[in-house]
């Protein structure tokens, strides 16, 4: 289990040492509780898990003193003899004179956060990733969130955040668009095991990840460990899946000087078996032969790995990082957007280097002022390849025609025309925060970011003549975000009040060809598109009583359009529209926390939140009824208009340490919502549910664990877990044969941590029952699969 | 006609086989003693913006008698039964009214043909099985119907067009030799419509001459086939489209060549052969209908869209020995007296007269007007409402019965009904009331 691994450490000969778990009365695990030898300067606090441990005791009789802020603090004499490892689990009394003063202390940034008032999930990786689990699928069970992907490992993924998707939802590392990675270093790529925790942001988004997010955003944070360690981890499985990963943390305790390094390796043939009414070959008279066949093109590797050079906790700094990140993929593409045709030879591979300067100290220049800056320069590159001319069937053999002869594709390559496409991207993403803190209960944030891309692209299956007139594109962003937080009642009201301004600049350069006087000259054709808007929003929670909270949020999102939307696209016939507005989206969100309830054998926690996203101005294109005309004709418009209504709710279970069960809903009603057309009459389609949303998911995840099983101080855990999806309509008509089927898929796992603490063994099923998974219309997920991972895990070291 | 008449003698053959062929069931099945006919009508649903018909497709069928009579009202989105394709379904019924054929444009299943029993009212049921011609000519394929007794269905498709210098792979980015001309490869498939199977297929380049690919002009979609007279050649219809050879880049408004079909042998599908005609300079594709009709006097007429500027749509005509006869000159600018008229489907209906459906101008409207092909004369059917919002682009099929076209005109949102147009008398009269409903439109009574 990941909290013991933390106690395992190599002790001097004769020296003693003192571990165990702080726990309050309600039996919920205490961090940050300090436990020091009265007298002494030997002490150490309790982390996130509540373990703590103080080592490098000489032999004798203390007094232990166990203090927290909001707990009274106990004495405990005890007695060392030489090289006693003494266990000692301490329960801690809540202060409630103290608690009234200061409620937040003594939690984890967990409960920290989901305590602000926004609409956010914290998901932490740590039990997790001692299993064989893909970061898409961890977050997928998070409440509220539905991970869509078109295939296995590496295969593209859209994320849902209650009835929001698409590009209104925004994906970040640490903070960072991770548009500056591209596909090689992304949730497909990174192993849960390098992440310490995603934040899960529903439709209103705190002022130090501000970007133009409509809908929501998902802020990946990477370990950042603060002790000597070392990680790996090497798992195998079904469809010839490889993964590894390892990092690790080096702090020389006199300079403060600081190395963390990771890397990973993921590959799978992805060679799956699918079946049923979309897997079907099309014989030459066109008739279908319904098959069950593996997937022949989907293989996927991606590896990489990042350095971070610097120095913790000087007096200058309390972080400085100077690193790099590199990454790198290879991913075959099987099929388009729906799995009834299968592709041969289509692939795409990308690269990123990235260089990276982040730079944190608190009370900076003056007490109360926090400053923290992460900048990031990244060189991006991505092939797309499809270059094969024949159709294929399902057996991944050229089909073959009536006369006899292979068929060609009607495109002229498996997905479209043939490309080579070379894009390459110049991304610099540079964000800063400044928090000032006046006194405990007022607080201003600051944050600004800076985003730039520039994009070139080459199609190498193009004439030399006509990549010379392929044009370029750069896009500039600014997004200020200032917060002012405030407590009052005693710290029951917590309240953040933000507002955002948003700045875009886009130059669209095109090469063209003037001719005049019969002469032909090369020029460039330049546009430049320049936008600002502002929004805000608030959040805020309530402590009715200790143990529940109520939280508000609301805000006037803002999604800026996008390039093509503003420059159109004379390819099919559309013209540009320099004017066009960003989408809005008036979000809000109501829920409470409550809990831990029961007593200290049982406890509860319960959350639940209704929300809603009334999006106007969405960026859609007018019928063109002259479609049929060679001229080009409608832009993009701010016409549409849509709504998500719907609730999401967690409940959380546990029984004395052993057993742990979540269980997470989520339901919305997402529907067209532009009401009347011209003539004042209501559209059939007005309050009618968009098609292909999973409106209504249910997921479940229990963990048992046992100790002390087959070795002495060994512990054994099992892992159930099951994702239930309704059906949905993928068409505005309702027509049954564009329903998805109703998904009820089961995952099982084991997991051995060895008395060393040092390895733990996994083994998990997937899809345990081989249920035919969908999570897009007519494209199957992987069927029953086995992994087996080992993790192996040193401590200061 | 021979197909109902067969029609006639099969039922009469049930009639007495089982007497059950009676009045009283006529809304169960077709009923033979009144050599009656079913009416399939259809309505595209809107999908995220109103007229797209990016919802769906909507059929409901009513006999014959029903659809001419105004006391009667047909509501598809509320009665109809949807068609199985993700976005506006490329239907097609059989001369008799009585099977409805269909390719689902686009989604999981595009490219799928399926065939359909009409049983009146939203009972369509499914023959046989369902054929794919996806491999061959997409997801979203262009295809209609032969007029040869409903045997026969092509489809066509151009896939790739590219510079004949650009480098097959990466690799080979020397140089690749002179510009000569930008070419896609066409396909060209007959399906049987009575087997549901796919008959034939070519896959070829059609180059045009010399110089005019050297200018950057290429075929860049086929539509519209039609049998000649004979049976031994299929005429397509061609969009043309140009590149700047210096650029790559497409042009959006270039000097047009002439218009140009294909003609190529039937039923071997080989021996493409381009045919231009030097009156007018539009494309003959159409867009979702068949725009060239071959007439009892053994010539094929066809109607141009995307003219050139100011230049208006012609009705050409292509002889029985397939060539285009350049001496007959109709423009439906002069004829209707208005300025660039622009046909955005029609209907051959007999005797030399049909129906245009056009817009004109820089309006969206629609309007129908009654074609005598053999004086080259056009008149405006004024009985079709005038409504700015009557926007028939998408408007898919006819209904042609003897000397009667029906067809169903309801403006984006409204309401409207079935006309019955006598081709021959340029009588008009209203047919059975269309229910509409908002952002949407009926694009056919088959």
């Amino acid at each position: 289990m990941a909290p013991f691994l933390l106690l395992a450490q190599v002790i001097r000969k004769g020296e003693c040492a003192i571990s165990g778990i702080i726990r309050s009365e309600a039996g919920e695990v205490l961090p940050g509780i300090t436990v020091v030898l009265e007298g002494t300067t030997i002490g150490n606090a309790s982390n996130f898990e509540g373990n703590y441990q103080v080592t490098g005791i000489a032999p004798g009789s203390y007094k232990l003193l166990i203090s927290g802020i909001g707990f009274t603090a106990q004495h405990h004499a005890i007695s060392l003899q030489e090289g006693q490892q003494l266990k000692l689990d301490i329960q801690m009394k809540e202060d409630l004179q103290q608690l009234n003063e200061v409620v937040v202390e003594g939690k984890s940034i967990k409960a920290e956060i989901e305590e602000t008032g926004f609409a956010v999930n914290v998901v932490e990786t740590k039990k997790a990733s001692l299993q064989s689990i893909q970061t898409n699928d961890l977050l997928n069970r998070a409440v509220g969130v539905r991970v869509r992907q078109n295939g296995g490992l590496g295969s593209s993924v859209n994320y849902n955040l209650n009835g929001m998707s698409g590009n209104s939802v925004r994906i970040f590392i640490d903070g960072i668009p991770i548009s500056t990675y591209g596909p090689s270093f992304s949730l497909n790529s990174i192993p849960p095991s390098l992440i310490e925790r995603i934040d899960i942001y529903k439709g209103v988004i705190p002022a130090h990840l501000a970007d133009d997010a409509l809908g929501g955003a998902i802020n990946v944070i990477l370990k950042k460990e603060m002790t000597n360690n070392l990680t790996a981890s090497v798992s195998y499985g079904s469809f010839n899946t490889q993964q590894a990963s390892v990092s690790g943390m080096y702090r020389d305790n006199h300079s403060g000087f600081t190395v963390r390094a990771s890397g990973f390796h993921n590959y799978s043939d992805n060679n799956y078996e699918v079946w049923g009414k979309f897997v079907r070959n099309i014989l030459a008279n066109g008739r279908y032969d319904y098959v069950r066949a593996k997937r022949f093109n989907d293989a996927y590797r991606s590896s990489g790995g990042q350095v971070q050079l610097g120095f913790t906790n000087v007096k200058w700094a309390d972080q400085f990082f100077i690193g790099y990140n590199g990454s790198d993929d290879y991913n075959e593409i099987q099929h388009g957007r729906y799995m009834s045709i299968p592709y041969k030879g289509r692939f795409s591979t990308s690269q990123a280097h990235v260089l990276n300067l982040s730079y944190q100290k608190d009370d900076f220049l003056t007490k109360g002022l926090n400053l923290s800056f992460n900048g990031m320069v990244s060189d991006r590159n991505e092939i797309i390849n499809d270059t094969v001319k024949w159709n294929y069937n399902w057996f991944g053999e050229k089909s073959i025609g009536l006369n006899g002869d292979p068929i060609l594709r009607p495109d002229g390559a498996q997905q479209g025309a043939p490309t080579l496409n070379h894009i390459d991207r110049n991304v610099n993403t540079f964000r800063s925060g400044l928090t000032y803190t006046f006194n405990t209960n007022h607080k201003i944030v600051f944050s600004h970011m800076f985003y730039s891309i520039d994009r070139n692209q080459q199609d190498m299956r193009k004439s030399a003549v006509e990549r010379e007139f392929i044009g370029t594109r750069d896009l500039t962003k600014n997004i200020s975000a200032l917060a002012y937080e405030v407590e009052a009642f005693n710290s029951n009201l917590k309240a953040n009040i933000f507002g955002k301004f948003y700045q875009q600049k886009i130059d669209r350069i095109d090469p063209i060809l003037i001719k005049e006087n019969g002469e032909s000259r090369k020029t460039e054709d330049r546009v430049q598109s320049n936008r600002n808007t502002f929004g805000y929003g608030f959040a805020s929670s309530y402590t009715i009583k200790p143990r529940l909270l109520l939280l508000f949020s609301a805000e006037k999102a803002v999604r800026m359009p996008s390039e093509g939307e503003i420059f159109g696209s004379p390819g099919d016939n559309i013209v540009e529209n320099i004017g066009i507005r960003p989408e809005i989206s008036n979000n809000l969100n109501i829920g409470f926390r409550a809990g831990p309830y029961g007593n200290g054998l049982h406890r509860f926690n319960i959350y639940a939140s209704g929300f809603l996203r009334d999006t106007k101005d969405k960026i859609v294109q007018r019928i063109n009824p002259r479609l049929n005309d060679a001229v080009q004709t409608d832009p993009f418009e701010n016409l549409g208009k849509t709504k998500s209504i719907g609730f999401e709710a967690e409940l959380k279970y546990e029984l004395d340490n052993n057993l742990n069960i979540l269980l997470s809903v989520s339901r919305f009603n997402s529907v067209y919502n532009l009401r009347y057309d011209a003539n004042g009459n209501e559209y059939n389609n007005y309050n009618q549910q968009l098609p292909n949303e999973p409106f209504f998911t249910v997921n479940s995840n229990a963990q048992y664990t046992l100790n002390d099983l087959i070795q002495k101080n060994s512990a054994i855990n099992f892992n159930y877990s099951f994702g239930f999806v309704d059906r949905f309509y993928t068409t505005w008509l309702e027509i049954e044969d564009f329903r998805t089927p109703r998904q009820f898929i089961q995952d099982v796992g084991v997991s051995y941590v060895f008395p060393n603490k040092k390895f733990v063994v996994s083994a998990d099923a997937r899809n345990i029952f081989d249920k035919q998974a969908y999570d897009n219309f007519a494209v199957q997920k992987p069927g029953r699969a086995f992994y087996l991972k080992i993790n192996y895990t040193i401590n200061n070291f | 006609m021979k197909n109902r008449f067969l029609n006639f003698l099969m039922c009469g053959a049930i009639f007495l086989a089982f007497t059950s062929c009676n009045e009283d069931d006529g809304a169960t099945g077709p009923d033979p003693t009144n050599d009656e006919q079913w009416v399939t009508v259809a309505g595209a649903a809107m999908g995220e913006n109103p007229g797209d018909g990016n919802g769906g497709t909507l059929i409901y069928a009513v006999s014959y008698e029903d659809a001419i009579n105004p006391e009667v009202s047909i509501d598809v989105y509320e009665d109809g039964e949807p068609v199985k394709s993700n976005r506006t379904a490329r239907i097609q019924v059989s001369e008799d009214g009585n099977t409805l054929f269909n390719i689902a444009y686009a989604g999981e299943n595009g490219g799928e043909f399926s065939r359909f029993a009409v049983g009146g009212g939203a009972s369509y049921v499914e023959e046989d099985v369902t054929v794919s011609i996806a491999q061959y000519a997409g997801t979203a394929p262009r295809w209609g119907k032969l007029y040869d007794g409903d045997k026969t269905g092509i489809a066509v498709n151009i896939a790739d067009i590219s510079a004949n210098n650009a480098p097959v792979d990466e690799n080979s980015d020397e140089k690749t030799g002179p510009f000569e001309y930008y070419r896609g490869t066409a396909t060209i498939l007959a399906l049987d419509l009575q087997n549901v199977e796919i008959s034939g297929y070519q896959q070829y380049e059609i180059p045009l001459s010399q110089e005019e690919e050297l200018a950057g002009h290429t075929i860049f979609r086929l539509d519209a086939p039609v049998l000649n007279q004979v049976g031994n050649k299929l005429i397509i219809g061609t969009w043309m489209r140009k590149y700047d050879p210096e650029s790559g880049d497409r042009e959006s408004e270039w000097d047009r060549l002439g218009t140009k079909s294909v003609v190529v042998d039937y039923p071997s599908l080989k021996n493409a052969k381009v045919i231009t005609s030097t009156v007018a300079h539009g494309d003959c594709s159409g867009y979702r209908s068949n725009v060239n009709f071959l007439a009892e006097d053994g010539n094929i007429y066809q109607a141009t869209q995307r003219n050139p500027n100011g230049e208006g749509s012609y009705i050409l005509k292509i002889t029985p020995d397939n060539e285009y006869d350049n001496s007959y000159v109709f423009s439906l600018d002069e004829a209707l007296g208005a300025n660039d008229v622009y046909v955005q489907t029609w209907r051959y209906v007999r005797n030399g007269k049909g129906y245009v459906v056009y817009r004109k101008g820089e309006s969206d409207q629609s309007f129908v007007a009654l074609v005598d092909l053999n004086a080259r004369t056009a008149k405006v059917v004024e009985e079709i409402p005038n409504d700015a919002d009557l926007s028939l682009h998408q408007y898919q099929g006819f209904h042609v019965s003897g000397d009667n076209l029906l067809m169903a005109v309801t403006p984006i949102g409204k309401n409207g009904n079935i006309y019955v147009l006598n081709s021959q008398t340029g009588e008009v009269t209203k047919g059975a009331q269309l229910i509409n409903k908002p952002g949407n439109h009926y694009i056919g009574a088959f």
